[in-house]
């Protein structure tokens, strides 16, 4: 009978021995690389999730990335009563915070996701599978893919957290507790893996819509370059070579601006050329309560038409503040093109958070496409809307702001004036948003990434970049008063969770916390 | 004749033995018997359960004899794990609870039987869905995330958990409820729970044909409604509120009236028993209906219960066959319904537009996330279940013929269930048409969960007079059971009309083999020692770790049966027990918690590349590492029975550890495939005194009454939590609340309860009023967040206690059962998530909310729902059971009838309907209803 115990093995579940002899296995391990920003489980929308601790809807990467940039700042605030959720805006979180904690978890599991797919793929267990020629090839650029992935996880990490566990294909899985890595070793690591897998990935644009190419390889790596300042101290910023990245992808010739603004945040974006690195939603196959169906649906409340955003029903949560909504001349009535306010039944200011209508509403994302026509779920509540990760009016920005003489990433003024009249032009509709090389300034630079990039997933690493996100700003709301008040310099990184701090001896908290 | 003493009623198959010979008879039906006997034999009469009775012959005609029962119960047989003992050999900590002992009434599921019956077994019925079942909870449990619930033992066969309605309560002879580790060790790696043993009911050899038809019809109804604003209050508080009052309706609607209804139910049951010779034959039939006080609720049981014994070969082998059978049919009202009753709005009617029934509109139809009408919730779905289940063994049991000391017991039986279930949704239904597009939610379920099982041990028993070794008792043996679950669901896509194609089901299967032992010593007949092992092989856990020994010890003394005791007035029976033991846990997450396997993900969980969809792949986390959860038990115990057994009882106190706990917790980040994995860590500590009192005040011919209570104090402290044990580490939340997504209102955190709730402390006005959003700053960082929370009281009791009464006069008997506890908290999770301003106004439409008259109480604007406000005091004390019978014994039938209360009073300051959730928190509860039921019983001779 002992033997019949031995004997016992999962039915109609594949182990990594078994999984492997579908030569299809490997892209669709890729595919869950990808996934794993965009949707939470292996059960739309929801039902098999990969985290636990939080609402499966909440666990999603993409809704708490956005959360965490976004709800943090001047840029948005929600009404719920999602435990602590309000914190976020307010700047008093601790580590004890569900959403810290569970993005922290988001971003650990999306690495050792990758670990995973790079130990299965190693030469070893390819040459023992006997896996032939053409899929070797194929694996080897989603090798460099999924390196890209986890080297855009290890980004946010150090934007994040600075000092996580740092784990990589080396590692076994299971009884070991990671060790603990830093700002430098971290950065130092993720710019190695760029530039290690430049030339493995896809030329820029020529890979299926949907995976990364070397543009967005470059981008990733402008990124890192624009904040090395923030993560390595003052003196140790890389402007220059975040001026570098971002002329590769706008001289690529790949990309090219999308004429009207608000075709970037349709249902339809995918035709758009200006989108560097999406991440992908469809209203039928790819489907979550995170994501996009978080973006369409939660900033759809009081008189908002449902339908005009091509979803059944709003959820009634994020407005924005009214120290954004002043970063627009004219307001809710700009000739700035990109300011996309509702303020029809909307108060300007904030008396209480938890009511939809203190605030101003943005109507920015929407599963309608360009002809106002909703997405492929007929009931209305998946989306089918893409989220531009990156585009190449970043690539414009970030050209602009290291170029900027207080930074000294070299560049050229005129150059970066052009770039950025690229973007008000479409903006304004004509060249009356123009500006000059003089009024190119630390403080028009933020507030023009503002405006450009709002909702993007941008605003905290920007405040924190320039040195405005706790100590040297307000915003109403901010610290948990009406009128907005500073906080201290230790919030311009989120506490590593206690969590983790209780299961792994080897962590230690970040300072102040 | 023999007859029952103080009846006088004929004892049939009573045991006449001529003492010294192997000559002997039985009484017949009548309680009448022959025997050839010379003068000076001594004549013994015995029967079970009553004292034997030995008459010296001196040449009678007739020996009449009145056979007393026995009190006491002492030689009184207890069904233990692999065996038997009686009430005065066993060494552990059980109780046996009788049918006569079982609470009365209406009760359809087996567990209700028992509730306040037994010191140190809580009882909480889980709701009051017709059929629903309750949880079993016996010293606490001392698990964090793996199995509370103790292993249920049905005539032999260990259940894999789930409902026990496959068993008709009327035909339980018996429970035994195994406490200690001396009595579960046994059981081995399923015991650290406790075990409940149920016996059912057998025929009697050489009885009579009796035919039994037991009928009961009883109406409940909900005892309280919440209290919500009514229609007229709602209107002022919007006028009061300056909100706008044209988006009131005209209606005064009372939605809890419009959800519940009376109840009816009837149960019956038709008994046909036969003894023979050599065996007997009983055969039950039963029918319950049950209606719920929610509508559209309703529960069926049709079962079938037969049992066969024979004795062959000169009664050295004897065969039991046992073979349940239930088919069980579910209606399951749509609960939400329970929720939207009390957050409609009062102002609007019924009927309107969606199927039938008012729904809030907006310009695309029904208004999207609007509350839904609660009674379309429940008549425009439908939602039915059919369990079809046969729980059947053979019990085979062989007397050597040349050692009839030994005896080798095989059982072999198996548990087999199916089930299959479809909901429907009427596609006018609001709820159902929240766009255009949309197409009915319809879908279907089924399943099958089977176990099956075989074990057979040897047992040599031997009583030796007057040696120093008074009885030996010994068994060995081995089991081996294996569980096999799968479930198949399909749901029509509401998005596209079709049904999607589901992945293929994962099955879940478990094979336990073990080898176990006893061994029981009696010196003296007064010094008792029993020993156990088990060895356990379990398929969930790797190679390495897949063995687990669980050893138990115990001695008890019989210090009654010493000289210095042996003639005391006073004391009549007085024992004490000692023991330790090990049991282990293992009931936790999936079939191969250790072994690294992919999930593939479904139709709508893909990712683009390019223009073609493709399906992902998931690598699962896994702990190679794991094994059992390991309990320690240490146990004192006392069983007294004072003047002449007047009054008994027992006294114990219990010590138990449990390490390497189970838990689904955090794994350190970055070193697995999952956030959460089941991991050993951790260590709780539980506690415990239990006293169990049975009295009779009064007994003489004509009346008589029995009383006995139990009281228990208990508590469970977690020692251990985590790997490093971070004093800044707050705990694991848990414990979902309403009122926000994903908020949690309990935490596991190191040196407290489990489950102990996490709040802010709220600070009051000089007048006792509470301060919205104010709390106290108890971190003293002048910053109110979740650092300043701290842990408030639990959901589980200090103590809790029972007291049951039986009065019997003449033919009249009178019952009551009274429970309590004690120290038990509750979130009132109603109070908090709409009880404020915000929760009946500020909606997402032009439509307003309802909720708790809280929000007129405390004038709170916002959700303020982790306030300690919102943790109540739910001690209690119920009137579960009260009955009135009346015996009628005609010459051709004895009819018994019955009048039943369940459920008639609670005593509490607990603001809810029900103090009593075992969750600690009260979130849209199925009301336990008030149950009257009259019964009927026919005996036909």
């Amino acid at each position: 009978c002992t033997s019949e115990i031995d004997d016992l093995k999962p039915i109609n579940q594949e182990t990594s021995v078994s999984v492997f002899d579908n030569p299809d296995s490997y892209k669709s391990f890729l595919a869950k690389i990808y996934a794993g920003i965009s949707i939470s489980g292996q059960q739309g929308p929801a039902g098999n999730p990969d985290l636990a601790g939080l609402d499966e809807g909440f666990s999603n990467y993409l809704r708490l990335y956005w959360k965490l940039q976004e709800l943090t700042t001047d840029e948005a605030v929600i009404g719920w009563n999602d435990g602590t959720i309000k914190d976020l805006h307010y700047q008093n979180w601790t580590p004890g915070n569900e959403f810290i904690r569970t993005m922290y978890d988001r971003i650990l599991y999306q690495i050792g996701l990758v670990n995973e797919f790079l130990r299965q793929t190693s030469d070893d267990n390819l040459n023992e599978r006997g896996v032939d020629a053409s899929l070797r090839e194929d694996i080897q650029t989603f090798r460099a893919e999924a390196r890209f992935m986890r080297a855009l996880s290890y980004y946010h990490a150090l934007d994040f957290y600075r000092n996580i566990p740092f784990t990589t294909e080396a590692d076994p899985i299971g009884a070991f507790l990671p060790k603990q890595t830093n700002a430098q070793d971290l950065f130092t690591y993720i710019e190695s893996e760029l530039i290690a897998i430049d030339s493995e990935l896809v030329p820029a644009g020529l890979n299926e819509y949907g995976r990364a190419d070397q543009a967005a390889g470059w981008m990733l790596l402008s990124k890192l370059y624009l904040n090395a300042e923030v993560y390595l101290g003052t003196g140790n910023g890389r402007y220059a070579d975040a001026r570098i990245q971002a002329e590769k992808v706008i001289n690529s010739n790949v990309f090219s601006l999308e004429p009207n603004y608000e075709y970037l945040f349709l249902a339809d974006n995918d035709l758009s050329n200006e989108i560097i690195f999406p991440i992908l939603f469809d209203g039928l196959y790819t489907q979550a309560y995170g994501g996009m169906t978080f973006l369409v649906h939660a900033p759809v409340g009081g008189s908002m038409s449902p339908s005009d955003f091509g979803v059944s029903g709003g959820w009634a949560g994020v407005r924005t503040t009214s120290a954004f909504v002043q970063k627009f001349p004219g307001m809710e009535n700009s000739a700035d093109g990109r300011e996309l306010f509702y303020a029809a039944g909307q108060t300007l200011e904030i008396e209480n958070i938890s009511k939809f209508t203190d605030g101003y509403a943005i109507a920015k994302y929407k599963n309608v496409d360009r002809s106002g026509s909703a997405g492929s779920d007929p009931s209305g509540e998946f989306p089918d809307t893409d989220f531009p990760l990156f585009r190449l009016a970043e690539a414009y920005l970030i050209y602009a702001e290291a170029s900027l003489p207080s930074r000294g990433g070299g560049g050229d003024a005129n150059t970066a004036r052009d770039y950025i009249n690229l973007l008000r032009v479409r903006a304004y509709g004509d060249t009356s948003g123009n500006i000059s090389t003089s009024d190119l300034t630390e403080d028009f630079i933020l507030d023009e990434r503002a405006r450009e990039l709002y909702w993007e997933c941008h605003r905290r690493t920007d405040l924190v970049r320039f040195g405005k996100f706790t100590t040297n700003s307000i915003w109403p709301w901010k610290g948990n008063v009406p009128g907005g008040t500073t906080t201290e310099a230790f919030r311009n990184i989120f506490p590593i969770p206690t969590s983790d701090l209780s299961a792994n001896p080897n962590l230690k908290q970040n300072p102040g916390y | 004749t023999v007859t029952e003493q103080s009846t006088a009623i004929p004892l049939p198959g009573v045991n006449i033995l001529i003492k010294g010979t192997a000559t002997g008879t039985a009484t017949d039906f009548d309680g009448k018997y022959q025997i050839s006997l010379k003068n000076g034999d001594i004549v013994v009469f015995s029967f079970v359960g009553y004292n034997p009775v030995e008459i010296t012959y001196t040449g009678q005609s007739t020996l009449n004899v009145g056979l007393t029962e026995n009190t006491a119960q002492l030689n009184e047989v207890v069904i233990i794990g692999y065996g038997s003992t009686t009430v005065k050999d066993a060494t552990g900590s059980l109780d046996r609870i009788d049918s006569e002992e079982f609470n009365k009434g209406a009760i359809v599921s087996p567990e209700n039987l028992l509730a306040g019956k037994s010191a140190g077994v809580r009882i909480t019925s889980s709701s009051g869905s017709p059929g629903a079942g309750a949880e079993i909870r016996i010293r606490n449990g001392g698990s964090l995330s793996a199995n509370n619930s103790p292993l249920i033992v049905v005539d032999g066969i260990p259940l894999s958990g789930g409902s026990l309605n496959a068993i008709n309560p009327n035909e339980i002879e018996s429970y035994t409820i195994l406490k200690d580790a001396s009595a579960t060790a046994i059981y081995g790696s399923r015991a650290t729970a406790g075990v409940v043993i149920i016996t059912t009911k057998k025929g009697k050899s050489k009885a009579p044909f009796n035919v039994e038809y037991d009928v009961q019809a009883s109406t409940g109804q909900i005892i309280d409604k919440i209290d919500v604003l009514s229609a007229s209050q709602l209107r002022k508080y919007v006028i009061d509120n300056r909100e706008d009052p044209s988006f009131l309706g005209n209606a005064n609607t009372d939605w809890q009236d419009e959800i519940y209804k009376h109840a009816e139910g009837g149960i019956h049951n038709l008994t046909l028993t036969k003894g023979f010779e050599n065996g007997s034959i009983r055969v039950n039939y039963n029918l319950s209906n049950q209606n719920g006080v929610l509508k559209t609720s309703q529960y069926r049981r049709n079962a079938i219960n037969l049992n066969l014994e024979n004795r062959f070969l000169d009664d050295h082998l004897k065969v039991n066959v046992t073979s349940k059978g239930s088919l069980v049919d579910n209606r399951f009202a749509n609960e939400g319904a329970i929720g939207s009753a009390l957050f409609f709005d009062p102002t609007q009617p019924v009927e309107g537009n969606w199927g039938g029934y008012f729904e809030f509109e907006d310009a695309d139809g029904v208004a999207n996330l609007a509350p839904r009408n609660p009674v379309s919730l429940l008549m425009l779905r439908d939602n039915r279940q059919r369990a079809k289940r046969n729980i059947s063994n053979i019990v085979l049991d062989y007397k050597f013929h040349f050692l009839p000391e030994l005896r080798l017991n095989v059982n072999a039986g198996f548990d087999y269930e199916e089930y299959d279930g479809r909901f429907f949704t009427n596609k006018n239904a609001g709820f159902n048409n929240l766009n255009d597009g949309q197409f009915a939610d319809i879908g279907t379920y089924d399943g099958i969960n089977k176990n099956k099982l075989l074990d057979f041990y040897l047992n040599y028993k031997k009583n030796f007079d007057g040696s120093l070794l008074s009885g030996i008792d010994m068994t060995a043996g081995h089991t081996y059971q294996r569980f096999y679950n799968i479930s198949y669901s399909r749901n029509r896509n509401t998005s596209t009309g079709i049904y999607d194609v589901p992945l293929p089901s994962i099955p879940f299967e478990l094979i336990l083999e073990s080898y176990f032992a006893r061994a029981n010593f009696t010196l003296d007949s007064k010094y008792i020692f029993t020993a156990t092992y088990r060895r356990d092989i379990s398929s969930r856990f790797s190679k390495d770790n897949r063995n687990a020994d669980f050893p138990s010890a115990a001695f008890s003394w019989l210090a009654s049966d010493e000289d210095f005791l042996k003639d005391s007035s006073v004391i009549s029976n007085l024992k004490l027990r000692l023991s330790w033991g090990i049991t282990g846990q293992q009931e936790i997450g999936g079939a191969f918690p250790y072994l690294g396997v992919y999930s593939r993900g479904d139709i709508r969980s893909q990712y683009q590349f390019g223009s073609e969809f493709i399906p992902t792949i998931r690598p699962e986390g896994y702990n190679e590492d794991i094994k059992w959860e390991e309990s320690t038990m240490y146990n004192a115990g006392v069983d007294y029975g004072l003047f002449n057994d007047k009054i008994t009882g027992t006294l114990d106190f219990y010590y138990r550890k449990n390490k390497d706990l189970l838990q689904y917790s955090q794994v350190p980040g970055g070193s697995n495939l999952e956030n959460f994995l089941d991991q050993n860590v951790g260590e709780t500590v539980s506690r415990g005194i239990e006293i169990g009192i049975n009295a009779t005040p009064v007994k003489t011919k004509d009346f008589s009454w029995d009383v006995s209570a139990n009281f228990t104090v208990s508590d469970v402290e977690i020692t251990k939590l985590t790997l490093t044990d971070d004093p800044n580490f707050p705990g694991q939340p848990i414990g979902g609340i309403a009122g926000g997504v994903g908020n949690t209102i309990q935490i596991n955190a190191l040196n407290a309860e489990p489950e102990s709730f996490y709040v802010y402390k709220q600070v009051v006005d000089a007048g006792g009023a509470p301060l919205e959003g104010v709390y106290v700053d108890l971190n003293g960082d002048n910053i109110i967040n979740d650092s300043d929370k701290y842990r408030f009281q639990s959901g589980t009791p200090d103590a809790f206690f029972g007291f049951t009464s039986s009065m019997n006069y003449k033919n009249l008997d009178f019952n009551f059962t009274l429970r309590g506890s004690l120290g038990n908290y509750m979130y009132n999770n109603f109070r908090s998530a709409n009880g404020y301003g915000q929760a009946i106004l500020n909606q997402i439409g032009d439509y307003y909310g309802n909720g708790s008259v809280d929000a007129i109480k405390t004038g709170f604007i916002n959700n303020q729902q982790f306030s300690d406000l919102y943790v109540e005091n739910a001690s209690f004390m119920k009137l579960d059971n009260i009955s009135l019978g009346y015996t009628i014994p005609f010459e051709k039938i004895t009819l018994r009838a019955s009048l039943i209360g369940q459920n008639l009073f609670t005593i509490t300051n607990y603001t809810g309907l029900d103090p009593e959730i075992s969750s600690g928190i009260d979130n849209n509860v199925y009301p336990k209803p008030r149950i009257f039921s009259l019964g009927l019983n026919f005996n036909f001779k």
